[in-house]
């Protein structure tokens, strides 16, 4: 065991986060939000950079291109990070240009980036398939919760082989944690911050222990996602690891929002202050694959072998 | 980061899997309940003799001691693998845990001869005396004294909440030497024979799960000053150093998984796991058992690399209490009127985490040193 980062994973993280500061953060992300765009530069600095291939390399690998993704999103980078980076890697496929949209038959609805896609992968019962979309697949659906989303609705679709379905679940699992790992912890510090230099009553908010314990609990649980995402990750994104990652990192990702924006009070409900760019979007990540409940109950079907209810 | 056991360890973690079934097939068939209680506390003292005989009761510690000189995730893999199975060395994981390790830290060369080697063969048990009526969380409060005499020490005082005092050779005791004003600074540690004249041991009726309280009163108690660990005064480092990776040492989750799949199979048999709610219920007190697990391998992880301990313990600590707590609620939430029989696995697994946020540091004081320690929140 060994729960430091390596020497290349420190290198990639660095050189990652050169790059996003350069291309992603709060500023762009609110450009980019206003016109409800896909960030192709960043896409292609990525590309170039070689941080879409990180889940293949040899000195490199899965939990690395986790890594990559929870800094891609605590970055707030308006990129596809999870198909790109895990999924398609993951099942063996080219990475397109542009977005690409993960659906799941089970869980019908609007999906991020929706709109501009141009390629689909759906999760069958046991087979993914995989679709080109075109503009007139997608029907907008207006959203603040700070992704352009729409319903798609392809037209043709391939079978990929079989038992693809699953892989394709438990990578997309372990992305969502990922991606969620990466805004919790911005939304958490920036509310630590906050409530170390907020005054009230003559002293620091963070000094009430009311308060304390609420943050103490917090970081409990975003520690814990983190590792758990970081070992399934490590495993190969087992079906239990990669549910058992997701149904930790979803309830913490609804207590997260719930106490950041309690404590941060009515300033952290403007959208002045950065505090939304993060809560917000968590809450499409909160949504995804049926979400908390269907993460729990999947649990259950890969631990103890029930069949999914 | 690397999220796997060395060769080695899986290969003991193996060997240590085939005793334990061979040598709890018998007399060890409800570890999943009987936690605490009279009949495997006996059970135990056979069992650790047997351990130790294979040189796996104390294998942490160094050779000179009676230990294997193994590192620190042999002796976590052996607690868990204890802890999976509703810990057969009963009240022993103390003393091999940090008794032996702070005599050896802190003891004197005759101490330490003549206090480990019992140990190290399983012949003793131990007990921790650090609770007082007025002194709980607040431990520095403590008014247990120690007064000088000659050679000697005269102890007077009241402990509290000494689990296994009942049944307990020795104690690991906390007295003042200094005065109240001292705090923490005027505290002593005393190994003290439970057979002293002067010291009466009285059972206190508790109700979680079958563990038995204690109460300690101490008259007049006099033992000379070979009872002393380390210097005077100086007890509260001994206890600090000491107990900060014990924190994390009895690794409770092991436990709570081991009761939520038994729970799991009394489901499945009741028809009652395909049931969404109860799966939700089941997914998420799993997910705790987990998370509580990868948080304390973290802990363990700084210990095997020799730094010091940090706050991060207490995290660990925290989430190894939402799970029992969550197991707890589940069983009586999906047993229904079964869980209240005594002894099932509900009963059972309720009781035990009503006590899991107090016993060995309580939730809030985790969350209290959280709050200083890892996020650096301003002082109340
Ligand atoms: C099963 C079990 C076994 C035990 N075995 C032993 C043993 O072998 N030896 C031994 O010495 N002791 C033992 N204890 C005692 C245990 O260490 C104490 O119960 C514990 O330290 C709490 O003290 P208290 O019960 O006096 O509660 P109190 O200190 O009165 O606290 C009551 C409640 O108030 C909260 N609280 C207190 N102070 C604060 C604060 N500053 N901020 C926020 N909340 C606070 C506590 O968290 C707790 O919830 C055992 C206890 C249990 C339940």
């Amino acid at each position: 065991m060994d729960f430091e980062r390596s020497d290349t994973q420190r290198a990639l993280l660095d050189a990652l986060g050169t790059l996003l500061n350069r291309h992603a953060g709060p500023q762009r992300c609110r450009e980019l939000a206003a016109r409800g765009a896909y960030d192709h530069e960043l896409e292609s600095e990525l590309r170039a950079a070689g941080f879409l291939d990180v889940f293949g390399e040899a000195d490199a690998g899965p939990l690395e291109a986790v890594l990559a993704v929870e800094q891609i999103s605590a970055q707030l980078g308006a990129i596809t990070p999870v198909p790109h980076l895990l999924v398609l890697p993951a099942l063996g496929l080219p990475v397109p240009e542009g977005p690409v949209v993960l659906a799941d038959r089970d869980a019908p609805g609007p999906v991020r980036y929706g709109g501009e896609a141009r390629q689909l992968l759906v999760a069958g019962a046991d087979r993914c398939a995989t679709a080109e979309l075109s503009p007139d697949d997608a029907e907008p659906v207006p959203s603040a919760y700070g992704y352009p989303l729409a319903r798609v609705v392809p037209r043709l679709a391939e079978n990929l082989a079989p038992g693809t379905s699953q892989a394709m679940i438990n990578w997309w699992r372990v992305g969502v944690c990922a991606e969620a790992l990466g805004m919790m912890q911005r939304a958490f510090d920036l509310t630590v911050a906050y409530a170390k230099d907020r005054t009230v009553f003559g002293r620091a908010l963070g000094s009430f222990q009311a308060l304390q314990h609420r943050l103490a609990e917090s970081s409990v649980l975003l520690e814990g996602s983190r590792w758990l995402t970081y070992e399934a990750a490590f495993r190969g994104a087992t079906a239990e690891s990669s549910a058992v990652a997701a149904a930790y990192t979803m309830a913490a990702l609804h207590r997260l929002t719930r106490e950041t924006h309690q404590i941060t009070g009515a300033v952290g409900l403007t959208r002045e202050h950065d505090l939304h760019l993060w809560t917000l979007r968590l809450q499409a990540v909160r949504a995804e694959l049926g979400g908390l409940r269907a993460h729990r109950r999947a649990v259950v079907t890969s631990r103890w072998g029930v069949a999914a209810a | 980061m690397e999220f796997a056991l060395s060769e080695a360890d899986t290969a003991f973690r193996s060997d240590l899997v085939g005793f334990l079934d061979r040598e709890l097939a018998e007399g060890w068939n409800r570890s999943e309940c009987g936690l605490g209680s009279a009949v495997y506390t006996d059970f135990s003292r056979g069992f650790v003799r047997t351990l130790a005989a294979k040189g796996w009761l104390t294998p942490h510690w160094p050779p000179e001691y009676g230990g294997g000189g193994q590192g620190a995730w042999q002796h976590f893999v052996l607690g868990e693998e204890m802890w999976k199975r509703g810990e057969p060395r009963g009240p022993q994981y103390m003393n091999v845990n940090w008794v032996g390790p702070a005599l050896i830290k802190y003891g004197t060369e005759e101490q330490r001869r003549s206090l480990l080697p019992p140990i190290a063969r399983g012949d003793v048990f131990w007990c921790q005396g650090f609770s007082e009526p007025e002194a709980g969380t607040d431990l520095a409060a403590l008014r247990t004294r120690a007064a000088r005499d000659g050679e000697d020490y005269i102890l007077n005082g009241q402990k509290i909440w000494t689990s296994y005092a009942n049944e307990a050779d020795y104690c690991f005791l906390l007295a003042r030497t200094g005065s109240v004003a001292d705090g923490r600074d005027g505290i002593s540690v005393f190994l003290l024979p439970l057979n002293t004249p002067g010291v009466e041991v009285r059972r206190i009726d508790g109700f979680v799960g079958e563990h038995s309280f204690n109460e300690l009163f101490l008259t007049d108690v006099r033992v000379p000053g070979t009872c002393l660990l380390g210097e005077e005064n100086k007890g509260w480092d001994i206890v600090r150093r000491t107990l900060a990776y014990e924190r994390v040492g009895a690794p409770r989750y092991a436990r709570a998984a081991l009761v939520l799949d038994g729970l799991a199979g009394w489901c499945r048999a009741a028809g009652l796991l395909t049931d969404p709610g109860v799966q939700e219920q089941f997914g998420d007190a799993r997910a705790l058992c987990e998370a509580a697990r990868v948080l304390v391998y973290r802990v363990i992880d700084e210990r095997a690399k020799a730094k010091e301990p940090s706050p991060m313990a207490y995290q660990a600590r925290a989430a190894m209490v939402q799970a029992e707590r969550a197991v707890g609620d589940l069983a009586l939430d999906v047993m229904g009127t079964e869980a209240l029989a005594e002894q099932s696995r509900g009963d059972a697994q309720f009781r035990n985490s009503l006590g899991a946020g107090i016993a060995a540091g309580s939730y809030e004081v985790q969350l209290n040193l959280i709050s200083r320690l890892i996020l650096k929140l301003p002082k109340g």
